[in-house]
């Protein structure tokens, strides 16, 4: 029995030409497709460098698409805003860089720790002893805010009050979390938005006067990010061989030299993709920023969007300018930790 | 022989629970200084479970773990001065093999020098001082093999783990890698467990085995004694390639009877269900009536140096061993033969052996 042969012109377009190739009809889908998305996603990017040369009388008289033909690129965007109004921008660039960074080293320090004792050390911490500590918690507060105890009594006596009922209550109702439930506990302060919290979160900075400094936004940023951080390092840790760090605790080495001599190096990819992504979400923050910041920590998102509200209307020229620097060290990042997220660390540690 | 740093390890008793899964029940036994104690069983019995509580790496639920003299049952396995070969070798793909080797001695902060000494001196032991600045991905399944090793013995600990590390070899780098690792613990006189299910592993490199089946230590000894004498049908079953054959029967009157087996016993009057056992290697095919009961030629294969009959006898079949010459045709009926000193009789019901043997007929 044979099989029909099919018409040449099908066979020629429908059938991939060998093993492991796609066929050239669905190539030129395919690379259609993707070009198509390509310019969807990159003609924004192309607008928003053309416009940062043009004149204002070119943009509201435009669409102008293509410097030299349509208009005469004019670098005075940049110059009004690098130059002449260098002070403000400079002073947001550098705030934006020093709380992006400070606060994205910060939660990928501590994120990564607690991912790595969750996903290697488990915990069962009873569901009683929580209650207390919630309870105690809460009794001291009280105790400070309204019956105006001093803070330092109110947390002593509350301290005392947890180790002896946790203790006593402990032993009664063995119920107890682990290393599952505190994981989603975790995530669980990412489901409401920042912005649900702002205003305790605006009246504590206030209380301990630090409105408007790096040190509030850089601790809030953390704060906010560190769920993210936790959630896809434990799964990262999860996936290292756990024969390694047995090896290696054979070996004599401690907890800590483990961790950063063996774990973090072969987690260093996921440790890129996080950094970069906790990275773009502080450096993209708005919300908190708004309300942390009022001149001296302002970032660059407040920045943007103050120019939005000008008397004069949107400025789209500077608009671009700013949108252009503020994009560039994300793209710089993006480019150096890209080499760090290629595959294949693990290759060769444990057989099979 | 043993160097004066040999420790001995003794088990006492030992338990441990996954859930409600009993997977190392009650194991007690001794190994001496600079002893090699192969760990043997199927898998899913407990060995890397029980190595592993020799380690340190999981907690033993009940029992004791003694080095020489010292209780290391609650201690952390930093403190406890063993190294373990793991199953998977477990090497650090970031680190080469240089610093593979001596990431023990870093550990203890030893200074360069001698640190770098020690790596050449164990790698040479294992012949990989020509891939000291490779990584563990640019070397094959033998030479990261030999890099756990040199792991291992570049500081001398107290005792040697090793979980299965030849299991992944090819027969030829297997047979090398056995005596290599013979010599070796012969060299250095560590106390050794070594964890297998391959018995021709463990007769080759053991001074004494250990046999555990579904947590329970079946069976310690010397290779020759328990190959020569198995305690229950599983080591009889468990060791020799093929395994010892079992013919189910009865013990009546003196006697065990079996599908066309009627021998006489001496030790034990029965009656009671038993299973007679003989090895391949020490039983021949003679002419039907010649010899201790007669069976029927099933198949016979030439495997190279031998040529295995396999013989039906009721419902059972019995392999045996013959000179590679040895040709038989398919149905014919022969006889097995084999001195009664060479059987082994069981209890049926729980697999011990009896303190019973087979006799000629007519000296009973
Ligand atoms: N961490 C664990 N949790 C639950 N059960 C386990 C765990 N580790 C092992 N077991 C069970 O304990 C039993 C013994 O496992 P163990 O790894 O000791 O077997 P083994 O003798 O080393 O087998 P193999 O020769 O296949 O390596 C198995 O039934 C296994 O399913
Ligand atoms: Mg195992």
């Amino acid at each position: 029995m044979s099989i029909a042969p099919r018409p040449a012109v099908h066979r020629r377009w429908l059938e991939p030409a060998r093993i492991g190739a796609m066929s050239p009809l669905g190539g030129i889908v395919a690379y259609g497709l993707l070009g198509l998305w390509a310019a969807f996603v990159l003609f924004p990017l192309y607008w928003v460098v053309v416009t940062s040369l043009k004149l204002p009388v070119d943009v509201n008289t435009g669409p102008y698409f293509l410097p030299w033909v349509d208009f005469v690129p004019n670098l005075h965007a940049w110059r009004g805003l690098l130059v002449d109004d260098a002070g403000p921008t400079f002073r947001a660039y550098l705030n934006s860089i020093i709380i992006a960074f400070s606060s994205t080293v910060l939660c990928v320090l501590i994120g990564s720790m607690a991912a790595y004792a969750l996903a290697r050390i488990e915990y069962r911490p009873r569901l009683v002893s929580i209650l207390i500590f919630v309870l105690a918690l809460v009794g001291a507060c009280v105790a400070v805010g309204v019956a105006g105890i001093d803070w330092r009594v109110a947390t002593a006596v509350a301290l005392a009050l947890f180790v002896l009922l946790a203790r006593a209550l402990g032993r009664r109702f063995p119920g107890a979390v682990h290393n599952g439930d505190i994981l989603f506990w975790i995530i669980s302060q990412r489901i409401l938005p920042p912005v649900v919290t702002i205003i305790p979160i605006y009246m504590m900075f206030q209380s301990v006067r630090l409105l408007d400094t790096h040190l509030a936004l850089i601790l809030a940023y953390t704060v906010v990010n560190l769920p993210i951080v936790v959630w896809l390092m434990y799964d990262f840790f999860t996936k290292i061989p756990i024969d390694l760090e047995e090896s290696a605790q054979l070996d004599g080495a401690s907890r800590f030299l483990i961790f950063f001599d063996i774990v973090l190096p072969l987690a260093r990819p996921g440790l890129a993709a996080t950094t970069l992504l906790v990275l773009i979400l502080a450096w993209n923050e708005y919300v908190l920023a708004l309300f942390l910041s009022t001149s001296r920590a302002q970032t660059m998102p407040i920045l943007v969007a103050a120019m939005n509200a000008g008397e004069k209307g949107i400025l789209w020229w500077t608009m671009s300018v700013v949108i252009i620097i503020m994009i560039l060290p994300v793209i710089l990042m993006a480019l150096i930790l890209q080499r760090f997220i290629a595959r294949g660390v693990l290759l060769g540690a444990v057989k099979g | 022989m043993p160097s004066g740093r040999a420790t001995s390890l003794t088990i006492n008793r030992l338990n441990k629970y996954f859930g409600g899964n009993h997977v190392v029940k009650d194991l007690s036994l001794t190994v001496a200084p600079g002893e090699f104690l192969v760990l043997l069983g199927p898998s899913g019995c407990g060995k890397t479970t029980g190595l592993r509580m020799i380690a340190g790496l999981e907690a033993a639920d009940s029992g004791e773990i003694l080095l020489g003299d010292s209780d290391v049952t609650h201690v952390l396995p930093k403190y406890r001065d063993v190294a373990m070969v793991f199953q998977s070798y477990a090497l650090y793909p970031h680190k080469t093999v240089a610093e593979n080797i001596g990431f023990p001695l870093k550990v203890r902060g030893i200074d360069r020098a001698t640190m770098e000494r020690a790596v050449r001196e164990a790698a040479a032991q294992v012949h990989m001082v020509d891939y000291l600045d490779r990584y563990p991905r640019q070397l094959s399944g033998g030479q990261r093999q030999r890099v756990a090793l040199a792991r291992a013995i570049i500081r001398r600990p107290a005792v040697f783990l090793m979980d299965e590390p030849l299991s992944n070899l090819d027969a030829k780098l297997r047979g090398y890698m056995r005596a290599e690792l013979k010599h070796m613990q012969h060299a250095l006189g560590v106390t050794t467990v070594y964890v297998t299910h391959d018995q021709v592993e463990a007769m080759t490199l053991a001074h004494r085995v250990a046999i555990m089946d579904h947590g329970v230590l079946q069976q310690i000894g010397t290779p020759r004694e328990v190959y020569e004498s198995p305690a229950n049908l599983f080591v009889a079953g468990f060791m020799g390639a093929p395994p010892m054959n079992f013919v189910r029967g009865r013990i009546e009157q003196g006697r065990f009877v079996g599908p066309g087996v009627a021998l006489p016993v001496a030790g034990e009057a029965g009656p009671r269900d038993a299973v007679l056992g003989f090895r391949p290697e020490d039983a021949r095919v003679v002419a039907a009536g010649a010899g201790l009961f007669d069976a029927t030629v099933f198949a016979a294969e030439l495997t190279g140096d031998v040529t295995l009959v396999t013989l039906t006898l009721g419902e059972d079949t019995v392999a045996i061993k013959m000179p590679k010459e040895y040709e038989a045709d398919f149905d014919s009926r022969v006889a097995v033969d084999f001195a009664p000193a060479r059987g082994f009789l069981f209890d049926a019901a729980s697999g011990a052996r009896l303190p019973a043997h087979l006799v000629r007929a007519g000296a009973a």
